[in-house]
């Protein structure tokens, strides 16, 4: 394979992704609206809010896609060192 | 307290930040094109475009990298941090004007695709005038897409604070990148020095911003558990905290705040319950701790939201001596009430 052809695939394979995660991103944040189910803050959001993640959720879209299938109902809670000592149980 | 997602939230502050920012970056533009077309009247108007908008971006991404460490230095910078977003993503769309320029330039007259043309440019590894610079540019321009795409609130939600602080902190590898991507690209053909001394000023500003604010709170820490006894660590002193605002230190691995109110002090965990927002960064708003991000309201002694709001952060044993204040940093269970410690009125020595 010339340099020429490794682009062109590496282009095709990018272009692809891109595509999916546009479509992914029309039907997720204006159509079957699933951005409402896996973040209630969504669902009393603006029209601009879902036009400003629309490029974020093209592009991370297996995330968001993989929350949604699994029936998400909240964004998921992080730990962090105080929140996990103050629920450790310490005397 | 569940709010909607905005595009933006405004504030007058953000407006105002945005308005200057703004102003600046057309300034800038006309004063380079102005300058550019004094100096080297030959050149064409896509040439001019490239460069005003490439050099554009690099200040910006300067300006981002700084403002942290110069924050973390002096307290006075802390509002140019609180809006920081706009300015990266500012950034990320001068060097994508750049970058679209620069490809339609140079990729769009050939046979192949422009994309295509541009990523099997210059393969020369071993060679200084013919590296493969643009690749390093374009790999520097997703990581700012990425950046900019996950700036919104909803992405800190979904992608958690850590995962989305670690996509972030890309930042560094971008600029890297970008440094080479100059070096490797623009200064080959570059016969006067100027742009070169600049980019290394640059390069020795930001690496000198970020060791002076690591070495100064590296210097904090140690003095902090060299005062600690009986599990209390010194934090500060008093006076040092504003009526009604916070101290933020970082105790057991996290932030906690230290908030000064009605002669009192409290202190919490510095870590929104909402999305994480910086505590310490808000004020005392009805006797309420206030986040700044989205104002969840807390209070101070038991670290609760007033009913009917269910949220609660974790909070902390504090006490003063001699008005310098400590505070155990071993977090109680998040919403346990603390008598918070009086701060004798007499301004003098306690
Ligand atoms: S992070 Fe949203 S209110 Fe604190």
């Amino acid at each position: 394979m010339t340099p020429l052809d490794v682009a062109t695939w590496i282009v095709r394979l990018a272009g692809a992704y891109a595509a999916a995660g546009l479509l992914f991103a029309l039907l997720f944040l204006f159509v079957l609206r699933g951005v409402d189910r896996i973040d209630p803050s969504a669902r009393a959001g603006s029209r601009g809010f879902r036009w400003i993640v629309l490029p974020g959720v093209a592009a991370l879209w297996p995330l968001l896609l993989r929350r949604w299938l699994a029936g998400a109902s909240e964004p998921p809670e992080e730990s962090n060192a105080h929140r996990r000592a103050a629920a450790g149980g310490r005397g | 307290m569940s709010h909607g997602y905005q595009a933006v939230g405004w504030s007058p502050f953000k407006k105002r930040y945005d308005l200057v920012l703004g102003g600046l970056l057309a300034g800038y533009l006309a004063l380079f094109s102005l300058a550019t077309l004094l100096l080297r009247p030959e050149i064409t108007a896509e040439t001019l475009l490239i460069r005003a908008f490439g050099t554009a971006a690099l200040l910006l991404l300067h300006a981002v990298l700084a403002i942290g460490p110069l924050a973390r230095l002096d307290g006075r910078f802390l509002p140019l941090l609180y809006n920081r977003r706009h300015l990266g993503v500012t950034m990320f769309l001068a060097a994508l004007v750049h970058g679209a320029l620069a490809t339609f330039q140079f990729h769009a007259l050939g046979d192949a695709p422009p994309l295509v043309s541009l990523l099997a440019s210059n393969t020369r590894l071993d060679s200084l005038s013919q590296f493969p610079f643009q690749q390093l540019g374009l790999a520097a321009l997703l990581i700012l897409f990425l950046m900019a795409a996950t700036s919104h609130d909803f992405w800190l939600a979904q992608l958690t604070a850590p995962v989305w602080k670690a996509l972030h902190m890309g930042v560094y590898l971008a600029y890297a990148l970008i440094v080479a991507h100059v070096a490797l690209g623009a200064l080959q053909d570059e016969r006067s020095p100027l742009l070169a001394g600049a980019l290394g000023a640059g390069v020795v500003a930001i690496a000198g911003l970020h060791l002076a604010a690591g070495r100064r709170e590296a210097a904090l820490d140690r003095e902090r558990r060299a005062a600690g006894a009986d599990g209390f660590v010194e934090v500060c002193g008093v006076d040092e905290i504003a009526e009604g605002r916070a101290r933020v230190v970082t105790l057991g691995g996290e932030r906690v705040a230290v908030f000064r109110y009605e002669g009192r002090l409290s202190a919490l965990s510095n870590v929104c319950r909402h999305q994480n927002g910086p505590l310490g960064e808000g004020r005392i708003v009805d006797g309420c701790v206030t986040c700044p991000w989205h104002g969840y309201q807390y209070l101070p002694a038991s670290g609760a939201s007033p009913p009917p709001f269910s949220e609660r952060v974790p909070t902390f044993r504090v006490r003063v001596v001699d008005r310098r204040v400590f505070v155990d940093p071993r977090p109680l269970p998040a919403g346990t009430p603390v008598a918070p410690a009086v701060v004798s009125e007499s301004g003098g020595g306690g």
